[in-house]
C-alpha cells in the first residue's frame, strides 16, 4: 500500500496543475500582505474604534497573527478551487488519459487504487494548507512582528495572549486541514463518475456555493438540514480563537465534517469498483 | 494446472438493449498465439476488457490461471498483461518513470532499474529511458506497451491491435516480436486483431467473433483445412462452365457468383479441370486457389 501511495503522490506532484494552487497562495499572500503594509493599521483601527473610545489599548495590535487571522478568513471560501483543481482530477483525469488501462488491468484490487489515491488527495490538501500557514504566519510575524491577538467573532472581541497563539493556530489550521478533506473528498467523489476533469472542479464549487447559501440562509424550513451540511460545519477553525474553547461546537463539527468525508469516500468506492472502463 | 490458462464461459455485456458481446466462449491454451479475429466493431474490445477486468460482464464468467476473475482477481491477473487498445502513459513522465508505476502494480514493490533497462533494450527504447513520454512518436508508445507488458515476466499477454497505426516497418518488428516472445519466453499470446495477414502470419489458435457472436474456435491449421482446395474460377459463360463442371466427378461444392465460379478440387486435378474448360470454348481469365485465412474469415463473417 505504502507503495502504490508513493507513486500517486509522485504522479500528483509530477503535474503542474498540481502546483497552481500552491502558486496561487505564494503570489496571493504577499499581495495581501503588502495591501496591508500599505494600509498600515487603518484596517485594526477601522475594527476597534468604538472599543478605542471606551477602553486605553496599548502594544502593537496590528500584528502578524492578526494578519494571518484576515487571511485565513479571506482564503477559506477560495481555497476549496484549488483543491478541487487536483482532487477533480484524480479519477476524471486518469480516466480521460486512458491511462486506467494500464493500471486497473493489474493484479491490485481498485479498493487499493482508489485508498491510495484518497490517501495522495488528502494528503496534498494537508500541504496545501501548510503553504498558507507557513506563508501567512511566517511572513505576517517578520513583516508585522508579534503581538497578542484581537479576535473578532459575532459575540463580540476576544483578546488572546501572545504565549496562547501558535498552539491555537496550528489547532485553527488542523481544523482546517479538516474541513479541506471534505472538499476533497466530494471532488473526488465528482471525480469518480465523469471522464472529464473540469466537471469535478466545476461541479464541486457549485455544490459548495448552494450548500453555502443554504447554511447561511435565516429560514426556518431549512434549518432541521443546516447541521448535515458540510459548508455549515467548514468555518470550524474560527473555534480555534475563542476563549475559552466551544469544545461541543467543535467535537460537533468534526464529526460532522468527518461523517460527510466517509460517506463521499463510500460512494466514491461503490462508483470505482463498479465502473466500467470504456476510454 | 491445466493447460487451458484463460477460459471464457457464456461472457456477455449489454449495453442498454444492445449486447455488445454474448456468449463468447474462449479456450486459450499454454503456448498458444491465440488469434481473436473480428472486424471493426465485432466485440473483440469488450471481450478483452471483459477478460482484464475493465468492464464487467452482464453475463458468463472469466477464469486465468485456474482462478475465477471476479472472485479471486488478484491471482487471476498476477501472469497476465496486456494492452487495451492503444497503449495510454502519464505523459508528463518518463518512459522509466511510466516502467516504474505500471511494474509497482504488479509487483507491489518498485522493480529494480536493472530489470526496466534490460526490458527497455528489448524494444530499443533503453536510449529514451528518461525522455518524457510526450515527446515519444506513436510507435514509441506502442514498443513501451508492451515493454511494460513485459516487465514483471508475464506468462499470458493480450495484446489488443497491437500494429493500429504502425508503419509496415512497426508492424513488421512487433509480429517478429510477438514470435520472439513464444519461441524464446515461453509466453503464451492473446492477439485481436483485424488484419488477417497478421493473425495468419503468427497465429496457432484463433477465434473469429461478428456482431458480437463468436462463430468458430479453432487450430488455425485445422480451420483452415476445412476450407482447403477450394479453387476460384474467373471465366466465361458461367451458366456452361458451371454445366461442365458439375459433370466432373473431381469437382464439388460448385458456387456460382458474379463474376465466376467457386468450386473444391483436388489441387492434383485441377489441370485436367482447366483442360475440360478450355476445350468446351469457355474463356478463362484467372484460375485462385481460396485457402487463406481472409477467404476463410470472409466466409465465416459473411455467412454470419
Amino acid at each position: 500500500m505504502l507503495n502504490l501511495i508513493y507513486w500517486e503522490l509522485f504522479k500528483t506532484y509530477s503535474k503542474w496543475r498540481t502546483y497552481i494552487g500552491f502558486i496561487a497562495v505564494a503570489v496571493l499572500i504577499p499581495i495581501i500582505m503588502w495591501i496591508m503594509w500599505i494600509e498600515g493599521g487603518k484596517f485594526i483601527s477601522y475594527q476597534l474604534k468604538t472599543l478605542q473610545s471606551e477602553f486605553l489599548i496599548t502594544g502593537n495590535l496590528f500584528n502578524g497573527w492578526v494578519v494571518a487571522q484576515v487571511i485565513m478568513n479571506g482564503l477559506w471560501v477560495h481555497v476549496p478551487t484549488l483543491i478541487a483543481l487536483v482532487a477533480g482530477d484524480q479519477l476524471a483525469g486518469e480516466a480521460t488519459s486512458g491511462t486506467f488501462r494500464l493500471t486497473l488491468i493489474r493484479p491490485v484490487s481498485r479498493t487499493r487504487i482508489l485508498n491510495a489515491k484518497y490517501i495522495a488527495t488528502l494528503i496534498y490538501t494537508a500541504s496545501l494548507v501548510i503553504v498558507i500557514a507557513l506563508l501567512s504566519l511566517g511572513l505576517g510575524r517578520w513583516i508585522f512582528g508579534t503581538g497578542d491577538l484581537i479576535a473578532f467573532d459575532k459575540d463580540g472581541i476576544t483578546i488572546l495572549p501572545e504565549s496562547d497563539l501558535l498552539i491555537r493556530f496550528m489547532f485553527a489550521y488542523a481544523l482546517a486541514v479538516w474541513s479541506m478533506f471534505v472538499v476533497a473528498s466530494l471532488a473526488l467523489f465528482i471525480s469518480s463518475f465523469v471522464e472529464n476533469a473540469i466537471g469535478p472542479i466545476i461541479t464541486t464549487m457549485t455544490v459548495i456555493v448552494i450548500f453555502l447559501i443554504i447554511s447561511n440562509l435565516p429560514v426556518e424550513s431549512v434549518e432541521s438540514i443546516k447541521p448535515w451540511l458540510f459548508t455549515t460545519h467548514m468555518n470550524v477553525w474560527q473555534q480555534a480563537f475563542r476563549d475559552p474553547y466551544d469544545w461541543d461546537k467543535i467535537w460537533n463539527s468534526a464529526a460532522a465534517l468527518g461523517i460527510n468525508s466517509f460517506i463521499f469516500w463510500g460512494a466514491t468506492l461503490w462508483i470505482f469498483k463498479r465502473k466500467d472502463i470504456l476510454t | 494446472m491445466s493447460d487451458i490458462i484463460l477460459r471464457t464461459t457464456d461472457l456477455g455485456k449489454q449495453y442498454k438493449n444492445r449486447w455488445a458481446a454474448q456468449a463468447i466462449d474462449l479456450e486459450v491454451h499454454r503456448g498458444d498465439v491465440f488469434g481473436f479475429l473480428g472486424p471493426n466493431g465485432a466485440g473483440k474490445s469488450t471481450s478483452i476488457r471483459m477478460i482484464l477486468s475493465l468492464i464487467t460482464p452482464t453475463t458468463g464468467r472469466v477464469e486465468l490461471f485456474g482462478y475465477d476473475l471476479f472472485n479471486r482477481r488478484e491471482q487471476a491477473l498476477q501472469n497476465v498483461a496486456g494492452i487495451v487498445e492503444k497503449p495510454d502513459f502519464y505523459l508528463y513522465l518518463s518512459a522509466y518513470r511510466n516502467m516504474q508505476i505500471a511494474g509497482s502494480l504488479t509487483l507491489g514493490k518498485t522493480p529494480a532499474e536493472k530489470k526496466i533497462m534490460e526490458t527497455l533494450e528489448i524494444v530499443g527504447l533503453a536510449g529514451r529511458a528518461r525522455d518524457k513520454v510526450k515527446t515519444f512518436s506513436h510507435g514509441m508508445k506502442q514498443r513501451l506497451g508492451i515493454a511494460q507488458a513485459l516487465l514483471c515476466d508475464p506468462q499470458l499477454i493480450m495484446l489488443d491491435e497491437p500494429t493500429n497505426g504502425l508503419d509496415p516497418q512497426g508492424m513488421k518488428e512487433v509480429r517478429e516480436l510477438i514470435q520472439r516472445l513464444t519461441t524464446e519466453k515461453g509466453i503464451t499470446v492473446f492477439l485481436s486483431s483485424h488484419l488477417l495477414n497478421e493473425v495468419e502470419q503468427v497465429a496457432t489458435r484463433m477465434a473469429i467473433i461478428n456482431k458480437g457472436k463468436m462463430i468458430v474456435q479453432g487450430s488455425v491449421e485445422e480451420l483452415l483445412k476445412a476450407n482447403a482446395n477450394k479453387v476460384f474460377f474467373k471465366l466465361l459463360p458461367l451458366k456452361r462452365a458451371a454445366l461442365i463442371l458439375d459433370s466432373l466427378k473431381t469437382v464439388s461444392a460448385i458456387e456460382m457468383t458474379d463474376d465466376g465460379i467457386m468450386a473444391k478440387i483436388d489441387p492434383k486435378y485441377v489441370p485436367s479441370v482447366i483442360n475440360k474448360l478450355v476445350n468446351a470454348k469457355c474463356k478463362i481469365f484467372s484460375v485462385e486457389p481460396k485457402h487463406s485465412l481472409e477467404d476463410y474469415f470472409l466466409e465465416k463473417t459473411t455467412e454470419s
